[in-house]
């Protein structure tokens, strides 16, 4: 073996392969280290394979966690740490307006402190309106979407408002989704209440890693359990999507909100391909890239869109 | 079938694959195996070999339950062993055969939530040493190349890969004994019980 090279381990070459394509000498050295020994093309493979899997621990991993569960000393010290983000808030809140409106562009997504020590992250799309009074702290959703971290004031309730939708927190986490006349409400800790205006009287309780979808339409309000799901879906505060199982179609409604380019699935059969997997919400293009390695679809750009298709082949194929 | 048998997948698609549907399931392979009392050194020539017959596959996409076929594949392995050495130990095949049938299915309910994957990836990383956790959540949370990372921390590219080299050989090392949680499914159903309050 020649002198001066590092410490060939399948480790080193995993990590090798990972950042460029290897130079030629590199390659001519990687594959005489596999010609060594046939077991080390297993042991490659197992090393490669491992960062991919790492790979999968995005987005959540600094996401806030659900209110559940794990009691490790980590999230121990980032509840300690967002206490601290939160006093920091109230004490800037005395500067902070009480009257706002928050509105985000496409692939915006911003995280506001409220004049009341409250957080809203807001995603893409959205306007949202603050009116902070004596008696009550409101929210108007206008459009879109929005997280929110209520600061306790057992005093002043906390109240979304999502067109007829109301959501009322005292101190809590929770999200609304406008869609229309309805919402959906995921919380994320504490309990909520939610209603329909005008039917105060059927106002549900809505507790920590559960769902509702509220809608005049729908009658009575339904809560489900979503304690796994809830942590998925507002992947949307660290910029990601994040997808276990939904298909294509569902997952380009979504990129599509974040973007003005837009993705079209022109085979319909390709939408109902299920997806698992994080992807940035702000890179369609490379959400096409992986598309196509996934289900096996092909890629168009014609600059006005990205347009996704089933290759050519295998149609051909199909018709055989 | 005969076309679809003859379209190979690229390489990054299987390691991709073998990430996701494979390498979770290892600790738990090594831990069946064990169950055997199959000596330590058996068990992990037994689980390279099963690395290695994957590796030479041109595509995974007739396999429909990863972890059975790794299951399966480790048990093929065994089995040639033993004929090799020409030694059978009593009780070991009808073992293994009972224990891969019951393995066979692991069914949806015993898939893991992409949740507690994530919690285990990110228990993994943040078992690190301080340095290489620093760089591998930058890379693999964060993504950033490594080109950025070291321009960050002040160090040379040389340095970051010498320690995302050392990460990922202890967080091999802590795969082969730090369960995937497989075991928590029963605990899991309790915990997403909810009461609802109705009001009014």
């Amino acid at each position: 073996m020649d002198k001066g090279h590092p410490d060939y381990s399948a480790e080193y070459w995993a990590i090798r392969l990972e950042s460029a394509p290897l130079p030629e000498a590199e390659q001519i050295a990687l594959e005489a280290w596999l010609a060594e020994d046939e077991r080390r093309e297993g042991a490659l493979l197992r090393a490669q394979a491992t960062l991919s899997y790492l790979d999968r621990g995005r987005a959540l991993s600094h996401g806030v966690p659900a209110a559940a569960n794990s009691n490790t000393r980590r999230d121990f010290v980032r509840y300690a740490a967002g206490g601290v983000a939160a006093s920091l808030a109230v004490a800037l809140g005395l500067l902070l307006p009480r009257d706002r409106q928050i509105v985000t562009q496409i692939g915006e997504v911003r995280q506001v402190p409220l004049a009341d020590g409250s957080t809203a992250t807001v995603n893409t799309a959205s306007k949202v309106g603050v009116h902070f009074e004596k008696a009550e702290r409101i929210v108007r959703l206008s459009e879109g979407e929005a997280w929110f971290r209520v600061a306790h004031d057992k005093s002043r309730p906390f109240i979304v408002e999502a067109g007829d939708v109301r959501v009322r927190a005292v101190g809590t986490a929770f999200s609304v989704r406008r869609r229309n006349s309805s919402a959906d409400v995921l919380v994320t800790e504490g309990i909520v209440e939610t209603w329909i205006v005008g039917k105060e009287a059927q106002a549900v309780r809505i507790a920590a890693g559960s769902k509702a979808f509220v809608s005049r339409d729908a009658g009575e309000i339904a809560t489900t359990p979503a304690s796994q799901e809830i942590d998925r879906s507002l992947a949307w505060r660290t910029g990601e999507l994040a997808l276990d199982g939904e298909t294509l179609a569902f997952a380009v409604e979504e990129i599509n909100r974040y973007n003005a380019k837009k993705l079209v699935i022109d085979t319909p059969d390709l939408g109902r391909e299920p997806l698992v997997g994080y992807f940035r919400t702000n890179e369609p293009a490379n959400f096409g890239h992986a598309v196509t390695s996934l289900v096996g679809a092909q890629m168009i750009d014609d600059g006005n869109a990205i347009h996704l298709t089933r290759p050519i082949k295998d149609l051909k194929k199909s018709n055989l | 079938m005969d076309l679809e048998a003859r379209i190979t997948q690229s390489r990054s698609e299987i390691v991709a694959w073998v990430g996701s549907h494979i390498v979770p399931h290892e600790a738990r392979l090594r831990l069946w195996l064990r169950g055997m009392a199959i000596s330590e050194d058996e068990v992990n020539d037994i689980v390279q070999d099963a690395y290695v017959l994957i590796a030479r596959l041109d595509s995974v996409a007739h396999i429909r339950n990863g972890k059975s076929y790794f299951f399966q594949t480790a048990k093929s392995v065994f089995i040639q062993k033993i004929r090799r050495s020409r030694i059978v130990p009593i009780g070991h095949l009808t073992e293994i055969d009972a224990a891969v049938l019951s393995d066979d299915d692991p069914g949806p309910e015993r898939r893991l939530s992409a949740r507690q994957e994530l919690d285990r990836v990110r228990r993994l990383i943040a078992g690190l040493p301080e340095k290489c956790r620093i760089i591998f959540e930058m890379r693999r949370i964060q993504g950033l190349p490594q080109k950025e990372i070291a321009k960050r921390l002040g160090v040379s590219e040389n340095v970051v890969e010498m320690q995302a080299v050392r990460g990922l050989k202890l967080i091999l090392k802590a795969l082969e004994t730090n369960d995937n949680g497989d075991g928590d499914a029963r605990k899991r159903k309790t915990e997403t019980r909810f009461e609802v309050e109705k009001n009014g």
